[in-house]
């Protein structure tokens, strides 16, 4: 599976315009540490976090991870967006909880 | 290969450009043909190392060696030093300030994770600043296959 077939599901939106959606997503890690996510998430893992600064992207492109998804209708500014465009990250905002966006993505096949 | 040597400057609380160092490290060392799995163990321990200096120290620098059999890399930061090795070596425990945590840092797991990572980790601090070395062997099954 890759990032372009999660982009269709309700209540996801994609935001920003450069992200790579061919990457290859491999599973899901949803965490809003950031050591937790460098010492435990895989490459093209999903990061699902409500943690919205920069800092998500330096560690979602450190470990080739495959995007990002902010849950809870997080708010993102223009820098995130800029410098995930700049790293070729796709960014989602969904207005469901990190739990029920979970469930959604392994509805649709995806194991954790 | 070319031997690489590399020197940094660390900002203090520069939050924003943290990761710099471990991303150009990352490039560097698959551009040797490293594996990702070996990439990965190294930019963890960069990347845990240097956002301690921007959270905890008043700035500080990096010196990123890569050899034929090793990585090394050394930190050296000014002030305030660890406390307690003992207790910022335990998962969990954290000084961190409301700063870093808003940050999503701060969760007491960085230095564990440079431990876990890394083949050396020597670490000595005072008031005056902190030492922190970690050196990673290269053997032949460091290369992508």
């Amino acid at each position: 599976m890759q990032v372009k077939d999660i982009s269709n599901l309700n209540q996801l939106d994609l935001i920003n315009n450069n992200g790579n959606l061919n990457t290859e997503i491999n599973g899901i890690f949803a965490c809003d540490l950031l050591s937790h996510v460098m010492g435990h998430a895989q490459e093209n893992n999903i990061l699902i976090t409500v943690l919205n600064n920069i800092n998500v992207l330096g560690v979602t492109s450190l470990l080739d991870l495959s995007c990002v998804i902010f849950t809870h209708d997080t708010d993102l500014n223009e820098a995130i967006i800029n410098k995930a465009d700049e790293l070729e990250i796709p960014l989602f905002v969904t207005k469901l909880s990190t739990a029920e966006i979970t469930i959604k993505l392994y509805e649709l096949g995806i194991k954790l | 290969m070319e031997n690489y040597s590399q020197d940094y400057k660390i900002e203090r609380n520069d939050i924003a450009n943290a990761g710099t160092v471990a991303s150009l490290t990352k490039r560097a060392l698959k551009k040797r043909g490293l594996s990702r799995e070996f990439v990965k163990q190294v930019t963890i321990g960069l990347y845990e190392a240097e956002i301690n200096v921007v959270i905890h120290s008043y700035g500080g620098t990096v010196k990123v060696v890569i050899e034929d059999d090793f990585v090394e890399i050394t930190f050296q930061d000014v002030g305030p030093g660890i406390p307690s090795i003992e207790k910022a070596l335990t998962k969990g425990y954290s000084t961190a300030s409301s700063y870093a945590i808003e940050n999503g840092f701060g969760a007491g797991m960085g230095l564990p994770n440079i431990q876990s990572v890394s083949d050396e980790m020597d670490l000595q601090s005072s008031d005056e600043g902190t030492y922190l070395h970690i050196k990673f062997f290269i053997t032949k099954d460091c290369y992508a296959s």
